[in-house]
């Protein structure tokens, strides 16, 4: 692992893994108690940042982008970090477009939002958010040398994420037109697919890095060079992220419309 | 070096005036027809004078440097060390930055006066569509003057509201300055005081299709006389037109801006002509033939994209949402195309 | 045929492979419609795809970019056929449509054939490899000669050097098409491009139309590809470093730029379309099929300027060599971050508002529908988020080249190099508050009008600090003017009218006049002229011997530039003058009672004089390659890194590293140095020696 600098030993990493979840999950029941009670948007807005900065601080360890590498510019960790940088930037860029989504949403649907299935968006939320838990005790586990705990946790993580995706696609989006919201129907139809089809589409990228991480860990890869791990990591929270703002926005926040 | 720097100063003020002198007296603007011109050229005046300013400030220092620093010929060596001014550089930041808020407050003023509205305004509705525009009058006991002229009075401010059936479309008159999109699914408006009689023209200025160029209607600027008797005729024959169905179905193709695509006289369009159109036999992009009969006319109304003639296909009709008695008078119009 | 030149070789094939494609389409076409349509498009889909395909195969056989092309090609037809299949099974009446396949089978086409493109070539080789757990060398070693300049290469110099090419054909192509339609404009009335002219299922105003819209298109990404020709070449011997930071991604992001312009190409003979560049709807959610071909060009390319713009900010934040400060960067170096900083997150944002009109034209999504409560008018603010900074993306870079030039011509620094470092970043950050500019008339809240005017006005003073300190930069030096000069020159006085001119677009009721009119076609020829052309020729003519070791032809340039830009100049301020006056942009026509027929004629043959002009630069550009007067030494006797070794530079740049000492631009301090060799010190990227290399063929 050479000489990266490390600010939790591995133990308390798992730990506070745990405790992050716990915040989450309490947020989104919150979340979802002020939705279907007193409805408050700047409540909904600050909730939904609060998520999102705990999965950006201690999940995706934005910190690691100000630590300073070794000075030896061909060493493994100086071109991590150069890596960890580039995907970072990525991840600014692709945030325009969510950001651009939600532009859209906002624009055309104001404090309106289409009519879904509440439980079955708390569910799919709830299981992305699991799926990022045990991302981030897999990866804390490979950096620790526990291939196997890798492994293991990488494919619940992966199996959760395939639930969110076809929990989305082909309960969600079915259930949807089925009760007359289509994409053509109206511009919350537009508005929804579109989201929650560009969130599917990343979604579908991240399983397939998971995938890739998890194949290439299974061949005895990582155990020193493991910087890729930590990018599928990364980037499957990203799209958490995403997620802790497309949820409210087209779940919770305004009243239902068909 | 002081030599150099009055020299420039002095060519800098000189050039200045002069560009400004030129550009002024090149008469750049059309005759200004509107209220709102006068308004659009005082700030197009203090424009011209930055303009002329500032051009003169980069570019004769840029020329004269050119020729009395320019390198003599057999010198190797290099220029005067000489990084910067740190108070010559916040001048240059400082001076630009209160010399914008000045223009931008200028330009807020400027459009205010622009957009004063006048309670009495006469309203006209203006409904662009591809390829035409469309002028309404306010009713008068129930019937409505549909134009394809904009006769205006002078001195009189004008509000404008607009619409489009289709894409976006722009409402500009040079004469009058002021320019305003026709957004579909919103009401947008333009006041314009016109001041100066005379015949002016329409132009759509956004990119809107095929013959987007050709896309100008005349607007006529008269005084109250002649616009009340042109308005009186014109109410007249709105009155006569709305008796029949031909007459409405008239109304309903100018209103709507068929003749854009579809002549009646026989001439090539960017649809079949409507000359001699009930009973004509058409060939089909499918290869089939058709005789055109009310059933059909009637369809390709409803649905123009069901059954298009040969050599149509890259002309999409859109769909207009007609009543089916419009449609019987639209086809009654037809008929009688001949 | 082993003794004919290879461009000869490959012309020849253009022809006979144009002609089978055409004959092809022609079938295809006559088997579904009955009946055989000359100037249709699929003949010329067909003749298109293949003579492209077939030119490449002739100069450079089948590898590389051939196969790149054969690739996207038979992608093409899979992505089309695919869909068309689904369509026949899920019995829908129209399988087929007007361009022989419908138009979501044409979009699926398109997306797979631009994938498999980047298969072909080979540039996912070594990723693929990667995510097969297979390690792949640091670097591949590339074929002499112009060879490799066909296939994927690792090396930032190559990719460059490829981007600019690959600029300047696509500047070629989008004025040639500028050519023909302001040959149509150089009197009133339709001359040839007439109603009853037909081609590609279009008639003449419907052609004017897809030309103009596809020059706008064509000549933005060609400057996009322009610009990062000359940061890719560049800026990573600037900062001292081997190469840029993700040399893969690096070469994935110049290979996208190719099948976008393929399928840019494709959507003039797919129907064209007729909304401009700008492409707004509910008009771009009606345009035929072409238009979605031009979405996914632009899209695909977007990519490209998004990915090549990450590299640069890591390549700057990460490879600077030892020394290399912040304010010890050399400006244009300064110039790329800030371009590229609005290129990484803006350009997202016309990708996503072109994927909206897609969906809504693929599956009705009624985001810009009115009828069914869209909104128009947030389809142009999205677009705008990008395309007005996108200007900033265009002129930054050249601003930096100007900069950097001055100081080598002058003998002298650049005057207030912190501020005019600032000020690129300072115009970047301030062009992302502008956007709504371009919709002062467009029926968009009031109150968000005044605001726009203000932070428009204030692009101003950062652009002021800029001309500023050139001119006191040029004050009390002593100024040579060889080509590269002349153009920098060039470039400040027309950027100068771009940027002047500006301001009264600004001020919205004037801006009500201007909106849409000439006098905006003529102001943004200037800046853009002045922002990237001047500067682009002239980075060309100064950096052509670092890349060659032989210098262009200086008459040649002189000419190049002296009829140049006096015609420019006729051009533009014809556009203003007739703008003022009432010429609308866009139109294929106007009316005679303007009297703008002298005006516009003189304006044409300026136009033409300046075609001339650039193809004296291609002949010279191409001849000085191989005939050029040697030039190995600091031929400019610049202070900057890259003229302290031999040209051309060496494959890793830098072979004895180098650590900065001094400022960059200290000419006529006695005895300063800007950096100095450290030939202990240490190598920022270890390569294997050359022979481990495999070459770069699997």
């Amino acid at each position: 692992m050479g000489t990266m600098v490390h600010t939790h030993d591995n133990k308390s990493m798992l730990s506070q893994g745990i405790l992050i979840f716990i915040y989450l999950a309490i947020l989104t029941g919150l979340e979802f108690f002020v939705a279907v009670t007193f409805d408050s948007v700047p409540l909904l807005i600050v909730v939904a940042l609060v998520k999102a900065a705990l999965v950006i601080y201690y999940y995706m360890h934005v910190y690691k982008l100000s630590l300073e590498s070794e000075v030896d510019d061909a060493s493994y960790d100086y071109k991590a970090a150069t890596n960890r940088l580039g995907l970072w930037l990525f991840l600014i860029s692709d945030t325009f477009v969510f950001a651009g989504l939600m532009v859209m949403r906002i624009n055309l649907l104001g404090l309106s939002r289409p009519e879904l299935n509440q439980f079955l968006g708390l569910g799919v939320t709830a299981v992305l958010l699991i799926s990022s838990f045990f991302m981030n005790r897999g990866e804390t586990l490979m950096r620790n040398g526990d291939r196997q705990g890798f492994l293991n946790n990488t494919a619940i993580t992966f199996v959760l994420g395939l639930g969110f995706l076809l929990g989305v696609v082909f309960v969600e989006w079915r259930l949807a037109i089925h009760e007359g919201l289509t994409p053509s129907s109206s511009t919350a139809g537009a508005a929804f697919f579109m989201m929650t089809g560009m969130h599917a589409f990343h979604v579908f990228t991240g399983l397939i890095l998971l995938a890739i991480v998890w194949i290439n860990g299974r061949r005895g890869h990582y155990d020193v060079k493991n910087y890729p791990v930590e990018a599928a990591a990364v980037y499957w929270h990203f799209v958490d992220v995403v997620w802790i703002f497309f949820y409210p926005a087209l779940y919770l926040i305004g009243t239902a419309v068909h | 070096m002081r030599r150099h720097y009055i020299i420039v100063g002095i060519l800098v003020i000189v050039v200045s005036i002069l560009i400004y002198v030129g550009l002024d007296s090149a008469g750049l603007m059309p005759v200004e027809a509107s209220a709102q011109a006068i308004d659009v050229d005082w700030m197009w005046n203090l424009e011209v004078i930055a303009m002329s300013f500032l051009f003169a400030l980069i570019v004769v220092p840029l020329v004269y440097s050119l020729i009395v620093f320019r390198r003599r010929k057999g010198d190797t060596t290099d220029a005067e060390h000489m990084e910067g001014n740190t108070r010559l550089e916040v001048t240059w930041t400082i001076v630009p930055l209160f010399l914008v808020v000045v223009y931008a407050y200028l330009g807020a003023i400027n459009l205010a006066s622009t957009q004063r509205a006048d309670p009495e305004a006469m309203v006209v509705r203006v409904t662009g569509l591809q390829w035409d525009w469309s002028f309404e009058y306010l009713p008068v006991n129930g019937v409505t003057v549909v134009s394809k002229e904009l006769h205006l009075p002078v001195d009189k401010q004008v509000l404008l509201r607009m619409t489009s059936n289709d894409v976006i479309h722009s409402f500009w008159v040079p004469e009058f300055r002021l320019k305003q999109d026709l957004v579909p699914g919103r009401i947008t408006q333009l006041r314009i005081t016109p001041i100066l009689e005379g015949n002016y023209k329409v132009r759509c200025a956004e990119l809107c299709g095929t013959s987007h160029a050709f896309m100008e209607k005349p607007v006529i600027v008269e005084s109250q006389e002649e616009f009340d008797a042109w308005f009186d005729s014109a109410l007249d024959e709105a009155i006569t037109a709305s008796q029949t169905p031909e007459g409405r179905g008239q109304a309903l193709v100018a209103a709507n801006g068929c003749g854009a695509c579809h002549s009646i006289n026989g001439a090539p369009g960017i649809g079949p002509t409507w000359f001699a159109l009930i009973g004509r036999t058409e060939r089909l992009t499918d290869g089939s033939t058709v005789v055109v009969d009310e059933e059909y006319v009637h369809e390709s109304i409803k649905a123009p994209q069901a059954k298009i003639v040969a050599g149509f296909e890259n002309q999409l009709m859109p769909t207009y949402g007609f009543t089916e008695e419009q449609i019987a008078d639209i086809i009654a119009y037809i008929k009688t195309l001949r | 045929m082993r003794n004919i030149s290879p461009v000869w070789k490959g012309l020849l094939l253009l022809v006979v492979a144009g002609a089978i494609g055409y004959g092809i389409g022609l079938g295809l076409d006559a088997l579904i419609s009955g009946s055989i349509n000359t100037s249709g498009p699929v003949g010329a889909a067909f003749a298109l795809l293949f003579a492209v395909t077939a030119f490449f195969f002739g100069v450079y056989g089948y590898r590389g970019i051939t196969r790149g092309l054969v690739y996207q090609v038979i992608g093409t037809l899979v992505g089309a056929l695919l869909i068309t299949g689904l369509r026949a099974l899920m019995g829908l009446d129209n399988i087929f449509g007007v361009y022989f396949f419908s138009e979501p089978a044409w979009v699926l086409g398109g997306v797979v054939g631009a994938v498999s493109f980047l298969f072909g070539v080979g540039v996912v080789h070594d990723w693929m490899q990667w995510v097969r757990g297979i390690d792949t060398p640091e670097h591949h070693a590339d074929e002499p000669g112009w060879q490799k300049y066909f296939d994927v290469s690792l090396d930032h110099k190559v990719i460059g050097i490829q981007y600019t090419i690959t600029a300047l054909v696509l500047i070629a192509i989008g004025g040639t098409f500028a050519m023909i339609f302001r040959t149509e404009l150089a009197a009133s009335q339709l001359q040839f491009l007439t109603t009853t002219f037909k081609l590609f299922n279009q008639t003449g105003p419907q052609i004017y139309n897809s030309l103009m819209s596809l020059h706008g298109i064509i000549m933005i990404i060609s400057i996009l590809l322009g610009i990062s020709g000359i940061m890719n070449y560049a800026v990573p011997f600037l900062v001292g470093a081997q190469d840029m930071a993700f040399p893969r991604l690096n070469a994935f992001a110049y290979w996208v730029s190719v099948p976008a312009s393929v399928l840019l190409l494709m959507s003039l003979v797919l129907g064209g379309f007729d909304t401009g560049w700008t492409g707004y709807p509910p008009l771009s959610a009606r345009a035929p099929v072409g238009m979605q071909m031009f979405f996914l060009g632009v899209f695909t390319a977007g990519w490209s300027s998004i990915l090549g713009a990450l590299n640069v900010i890591a390549t700057v934040v990460r490879m600077r060599t030892k020394g290399m400060t912040a304010m010890r960067l050399p400006i244009l170096v300064w110039a790329s971050v800030a371009t590229s900083i609005i290129a990484l997150t803006a350009t997202q944002l016309i990708g996503l508002s072109f994927q909206l009109v897609m969906f809504q034209r693929l599956l009705g999504m009624p985001f810009f529908d009115a009828a069914k409560g869209g909104n128009p008018v947030l389809f142009q603010h999205l677009f705008w988020f990008y395309s007005h900074p996108a200007v900033y993306v265009f002129v930054l870079p050249g601003l930096g080249v100007i900069s950097e030039l001055l100081p080598v011509f002058v003998r002298k620094p650049l005057f207030g190099y912190r501020w005019v470092a600032m000020s690129s970043l300072g115009i970047a950050l301030v062009g992302f508050t502008v956007w709504a500019h371009h919709m002062f008339t467009s029926g968009m809240n009031e109150y968000l009008r005044v605001p726009f005017m203000y932070s428009t006005l204030l692009v101003a003073v950062p652009t002021g600090v800029k001309f500023f300190s050139w001119v006191a930069t040029l004050w009390g030096g002593k100024i040579e003017t060889p080509t590269p000069m002349l153009f920098v020159l060039g470039a400040i006085i027309v950027f100068l009218m771009g940027g002047l001119t500006g301001p009264p677009n600004a001020a919205i009721a004037l801006d009500l006049h201007l909106h849409d009119t000439y006098w905006v076609v003529g102001h943004f020829h200037d800046t853009i002229f002045g922002g990237f052309v001047f500067p682009f020729f002239a980075a060309i003519y100064y950096w052509f011997p670092k890349a060659t070791g032989r210098r262009m032809n200086e008459f040649w340039g002189k000419v190049h530039f002296w009829m140049m830009t006096p015609s420019f100049f006729v051009l533009t301020l014809g556009m203003m003058v007739i703008g003022l006056r009432g010429m609308r942009r866009r139109i294929v026509d106007y009316d005679p009672a303007l009297g703008f027929d002298l005006i516009q004629l003189i304006m044409t043959i300026g136009g033409y004089l300046i075609a001339l002009s650039v193809l004296i630069f291609f002949i010279n550009l191409i001849y000085s390659i191989k005939h050029g007067e040697k030039a190995e030494g600091n031929l400019w006797n610049s202070r900057s890194p890259e003229w302290q070794v031999p040209s051309p530079m060496p494959v890793h740049n830098y072979d004895v590293p180098f650590e900065v000492v001094g400022e960059p631009y200290d000419y006529g301090l006695k005895d300063s140095k800007y950096i100095e060799f450290t030939p202990n010190g240490k190598k920022h990227i270890e390569f294997e020696t050359e022979p481990e290399v495999q070459p770069h063929r699997h």
